[in-house]
């Protein structure tokens, strides 16, 4: 008879184990929702907040910078901001500097907000594509849009959308929001910072950018959202089930919350787990 | 409170669509879940060159429209310098005309650094050190006086734990110890989210394979 005990057997699980026992983890809660309250923290609060102030017929810049594999955080987000821009009154114009599949990503959100119902392709917002090129194209956004985007994606000459009339840089745009996997937020602020004529209180220039990111840029970009260099943002789909709560709708991000919260605290028990059988089992002779 | 979220599709193209992405999602998984094998192996070759194949779709599509059709059509006959420089880069090839290659490759990172350094020093430099020297304004909470002293204590240790030109000993020490505490810290807060990400990522998969079954809505 074997002489191993329980926490010698935990020591040696087969890691498959702990992925099925995640997944079902994962699946289990989108069946059977626990309903745990989200709190609204800060950076949230302050894309809600930018949103609200938004005045009718100002243009609003989506720059969708994730892929489908991060719709899972970075889509619910987009979709509450979205609909709150549309909602305003305000206008759209949707490009990527960043991923070939963001038509994709775009049809999702068309398909997701009911407000574009009410709306008008090339009165109220206008989806020009992808171009690649990523912080050149950026530079070239802030004074020239027409000289990367000569047409928008349905081939209509940029200079014959009616939106398009009046609008051609930074300057014709109140705010950028990119959703992003990367650095693209970055190159917004670098390259069009210097172009709005609002000053702080220490002299710099800073266009109003948002970040819709995906929960692994949080920590690194919440020293922007700080300094006042993002005005607002959202991390993962925490991020996105918070604007849901913001808005007043319930998505993905809301619907995700329960299945993100299990898994952690299965990894959290696992942590444990792991560790107490560790130090129990340290020294003795194998 | 309103729900906002898809609907399952009612056509043919949709459903094959969603199937096929159910099928090759799953077998994927089959290599962590069970082990590597000829389905895993069929939808990772298949994902590289779909991937490959749109990127190239794309690329060229975006080529014509920001090139040649301003070239054909509009007579910008600036655009003849990028196709060329672009066409030069494909000399790397030609083991006789590598040479060549390289002054595309030097343009792009030249322009790439000059335009990421003209912006970089106001919102990563400049605004980061007003940010962390600001003392938060009279009245706020205190958790906010908290993270004023929090950050500039672990500014000044991790600096310090940088600073090489001097023997991290003596009264330095402790301090430098302290700063490599902090790098743990924010390290960890990074790895976190990181795991978030990967987590929502699968969380997000486990919804579309209980949607595509129909056990939960779309």
């Amino acid at each position: 008879m074997s002489d191993k005990t329980i926490w010698d057997k935990l020591q040696n699980v087969d890691r498959r184990v702990f992925y099925w026992i995640l997944f079902v983890g994962l699946a289990v809660p989108f069946m059977f929702p626990l309903g745990l309250p989200v709190a609204v923290t800060p950076p949230t609060q302050g894309l809600y907040s930018g949103l609200r102030k938004l005045q009718a017929g100002d243009v609003v810049a989506l720059s969708i910078n994730s892929g489908v594999s991060a719709w899972g955080d970075c889509l619910p987000a987009m979709v509450a901001s979205v609909t709150q821009v549309l909602r305003q009154d305000a206008k759209l114009v949707i490009w990527s500097v960043g991923y070939v599949d963001c038509d994709i990503t775009y049809r999702e959100i068309v398909n997701r907000v009911p407000e574009f119902k009410s709306k008008t392709y090339g009165v109220d917002w206008v989806y020009f594509g992808y171009c690649p090129g990523q912080e050149s194209n950026v530079a070239l956004l802030r004074d020239n849009i027409r000289g990367l985007y000569t047409k928008d994606i349905q081939g209509t000459p940029t200079g014959d959308i009616p939106m398009m009339k009046n609008i051609n840089g930074a300057k014709d745009i109140a705010m950028v929001l990119t959703s992003d996997t990367g650095d693209v937020q970055v190159y917004y602020r670098n390259q069009w910072g210097p172009t709005k004529s609002s000053r702080d209180n220490f002299g710099a220039v800073k266009y109003p950018v948002a970040e819709i990111g995906i929960a692994m840029n949080l920590s690194g970009d919440m020293s922007f959202f700080l300094s006042g260099d993002l005005f607002g943002l959202t991390g993962g789909s925490r991020g996105g089930a918070e604007m849901e709560k913001l808005v007043g709708i319930k998505g993905d991000g809301t619907i995700t919350m329960d299945s993100i919260n299990v898994s952690h605290l299965l990894v959290i028990g696992a942590i444990i787990l792991t560790n107490v059988s560790y130090l129990l089992t340290r020294g003795k002779k194998r | 409170m309103i729900t906002n979220v898809a609907a399952y599709p009612t056509d043919i193209l949709g459903i094959t669509g969603l199937w096929a992405g159910l099928l090759l999602m799953l077998f994927i998984y089959s290599y962590p879940l069970w082990k590597e094998n000829p389905l895993y192996r069929f939808a990772e070759h298949t994902f590289v060159a779909l991937a490959m194949a749109i990127a190239i779709g794309v690329n060229l599509d975006a080529l014509n429209k920001v090139a040649f059709y301003p070239l054909v059509s509009e007579g910008a006959l600036l655009m003849i310098i990028p196709i060329i420089l672009g066409l030069m880069i494909y000399l790397l090839l030609v083991p006789q005309y590598r040479w060549i290659s390289r002054y595309p490759v030097a343009i792009l990172v030249g322009s790439s650094i000059g335009l990421g350094m003209a912006g970089q020093l106001l919102p990563n430099i400049v605004s980061q050190i007003i940010n962390t020297i600001t003392p938060p304004k009279v009245g706020v909470a205190a958790f906010d006086w908290f993270n004023f002293v929090y950050i500039a204590i672990g500014l000044i240790c991790v600096t310090m734990y940088f600073l090489l030109t001097y023997e991290h000993t003596g009264p330095v020490k402790p301090v430098t110890q302290f700063g490599r505490y902090f790098i743990m810290l924010a390290l960890g807060a990074y790895f976190g989210n990181t795991v978030l990400f990967r987590f929502s990522m699968l969380a997000s998969r486990a919804q579309f394979l209980l949607q595509v079954l129909k056990i939960i809505p779309m």
